[in-house]
């Protein structure tokens, strides 16, 4: 009988794969490694879909979580987000809320929750901190989800102030790594160049960059994410989220990760920036002083390395990763 | 046919609005019209956190409009005491109402917001467009919480689906049917009580606070009257504050003055400056509601709270006091 019984719902997700990942590697009892008397339960939506209350509960009686990390989520691109607004917010709604309810019920010991840096308010001044979330509107770009996503914070603060719940949650800016969603029609900047660059490579036709290329974003790989959720889960308990990011002076631009591609694509094709197609925000920068100052250091994988390891992953995953071809 | 169903149908506003239908001349501004059928439903019909309940009830009265009032309300204790109760069986309500008649194809759904969801850090006086732009008082976090997600449920649905839903924004109401139960109630309410069983019972008049805030009060049966303009006349997906005019403020101490002479009550009151205040004004415009709809006559404040009080009188033993079981 473990002590610990840790789910991690989304867990098969990008960021649930690369936390899998970091437990099944690291030292065991090392600071990101499993500890003795741990069970690590990674679920996805094929054994139960978090926006039914009766298959949350079932979900919760049949492994008895003492902890979880809740990433699950309907997740999707620009043009899902616009079109479906409702569905975006209630869905994500439902999800979060039988999670944390049925761990407030079943007297589960803690609860991390994902919020994102792109629920912050469209109106805000940079960088972004964990005091600003509330201040303002989000960007319509992601309605739904930013709506709902927020409502997390909240719900965290009133079941923490009712029944003393440790609910928490983690704000990382944009996460990138293996077993990301690469399909060309909803995925995030970098699975998406990648997976462009890897086509115009694979049929000799030229990899186009939308935009200027100019656009400065902070990334941060998934597997270092995944060992700031687990220094959070064992180390953080407080009701306040913590934004989970490399720092400010890490933003790399649209540019640089495209030509971090084509270098570690190998590629040597025609590569150009369609500068009629719109860019998206400059820059958001978030802080992570408030992260580094409760870890001490953390050493975060260097970009290229991240990225190459990333592509890499991709060509020789190539089909069985979610590109949305052959579905 | 229109079939206007109103949750929270029995409750202060709902039932402001059924002694308006009753009591307007027919086919008037604010009066029935024909064809209309009214049905005001409370929760002893139908628990509306229960998914299923409210599925039974849109399937038994199939309301073409809704007037969603129905929610889980409280005072300030009560609020800071059950943050999560207020925000989740609020939400509940909510969604369910919502959903319900967006899956039944219901033409129309107005739902009720209050200024007292508006940021606490804002600039004054609160209009339409302030309801987002930061978080609201912590006492009333749980349902101010609720009810902002309704207007970005509305948007929401309105963008998806093209559904009719829209909300209204009272600022603070009174009026006959309260809620007087001294644990819960509203500062009106809860004054007229006091101030009752002062009289009654010989014991201090004690007034929570310093008396100096400062509230804007909306008669019931006023309200009711525009939320029946906004049901006839309003097709925004944007709230629409539903509120006297800004100059027409009055502290909480010109309240209690104004209590003691309807109720004719010759003892002392004293302010108990050791309880809290609550937030201290929230004057709201009400500019965006008479540009819309041209003139209207609010009752004057002391004639309505004269009105208030007299119901309270004749009305104690029915009345929503706490006491027996009421």
């Amino acid at each position: 009988m473990a002590d610990s019984v840790i789910l991690v719902t989304g867990g098969t997700g990008l960021v649930g794969s690369a936390i899998k990942h970091i437990i099944d590697t690291e030292p065991a009892g090392s600071r990101f490694g499993k500890r003795a008397g741990e069970r690590w339960v990674f679920v996805s939506s094929q054994e139960g879909d978090l926006s039914d209350p009766a298959q949350t509960k079932k979900l919760f009686e049949k492994y008895k979580p003492t902890h979880v990390i809740h990433l699950a989520a309907l997740v999707g691109g620009l043009f899902k987000n616009m079109k479906y607004k409702l569905t975006f917010l209630r869905d994500n709604m439902l999800i979060n809320d039988n999670v944390l309810h049925s761990a407030h019920l079943t007297q589960t010991k803690k609860v991390i929750s994902c919020l994102s840096t792109c629920v912050f308010p469209d109106k805000v001044t940079y960088p972004l901190d964990e005091t600003k979330i509330h201040l303002g509107l989000p960007h319509e770009s992601n309605f739904g989800y930013a709506h709902a996503k927020r409502m997390v914070d909240v719900q965290n603060h009133a079941y923490k102030d009712q029944f003393g719940s440790n609910f928490t949650s983690a704000i990382p800016t944009n996460v990138f790594g293996p077993n990301d969603n690469f399909e060309l029609e909803g995925s995030h900047v970098i699975p998406g160049l990648i997976h462009k660059c890897y086509l115009a490579k694979k049929n000799s036709t030229p990899f186009v960059v939308s935009g200027t290329g100019k656009p400065l974003r902070q990334f941060i790989y998934s597997y270092d994410l995944a060992k700031l959720f687990i220094w959070q889960l064992r180390e953080y308990d407080d009701v306040e989220p913590v934004i989970l990011s490399v720092g400010e002076d890490e933003e790399v631009s649209i540019k640089e990760v495209a030509d971090a591609i084509v270098q570690a694509m190998d590629f040597h094709g025609e590569y150009t920036f369609d500068t009629t197609r719109a860019d998206g925000q400059f820059r958001k920068p978030a802080s992570n002083k408030k992260l580094l100052s409760l870890m001490g250091g953390f050493e975060f994988t260097p970009f290229d390395k991240a990225l190459k390891d990333t592509v890499k992953w991709f060509v020789e995953n190539y089909n069985t990763a979610r590109t949305g071809v052959k579905a | 046919m229109s079939i206007i169903l109103v949750t929270g149908g029995t409750g202060l506003v709902g039932k402001a609005i059924q002694h308006v239908i009753e009591t307007e001349p027919e086919g008037s501004r604010f009066g029935k019209k024909p064809g209309e059928k009214w049905i005001f439903v409370s929760s002893s019909e139908a628990d509306l956190r229960d998914t299923e309940q409210t599925k039974r009830l849109f399937e038994k009265y199939k309301p073409t409009h809704v007037i969603h009032l129905a929610a889980i309300v409280g005072g300030l204790y009560i609020n800071m005491k059950c943050k999560l109760t207020f925000l989740r069986d609020n939400i509940l309500i909510n969604d369910n109402v919502l959903h319900t008649a967006h899956l039944t194809g219901t033409q129309k759904v107005i739902s009720c917001l209050s200024t007292c969801v508006f940021p606490d850090k804002v600039t004054y006086p609160l209009d339409e467009t302030k309801i987002h732009l930061g978080l609201p008082h912590e006492s009333n976090f749980g349902y101010s919480h609720a009810k902002r997600l309704v207007d970005v449920q509305n948007r929401a649905y309105k963008d998806q689906f093209g559904c009719n839903f829209t909300s209204a924004i009272p600022t603070s109401i009174f009026g006959p049917h309260d809620n007087f139960n001294l644990e819960s109630a509203h500062v009106i309410p809860a004054l007229i009580h006091k101030c009752y069983l002062a009289q009654n019972n010989g014991t201090p008049f004690i007034v929570g606070g310093s008396g100096k805030p400062l509230r804007q009060f909306i008669y019931s049966r006023d309200l009711a009257k525009l939320f029946i303009w906004q049901l006839r006349e309003y097709d925004d997906v944007e709230p629409v504050i539903l509120s006297v005019g800004e100059d027409q403020e009055v502290s909480v101490k010109e309240l209690t003055d104004a209590i003691v002479k309807a109720m004719n009550y010759k003892g002392e009151y004293i302010l108990d400056t050791t309880q809290a205040d609550g937030q201290f004004r929230k004057p709201a415009s009400n500019k965006k509601l008479l540009s819309l709809m041209g003139e209207f006559r609010f009752t004057p404040f002391d004639e309505a709270l004269q009105d208030t009080v007299q119901w309270f009188l004749n009305n104690y033993e029915n009345a929503r006091t706490g006491a027996r079981g009421t």
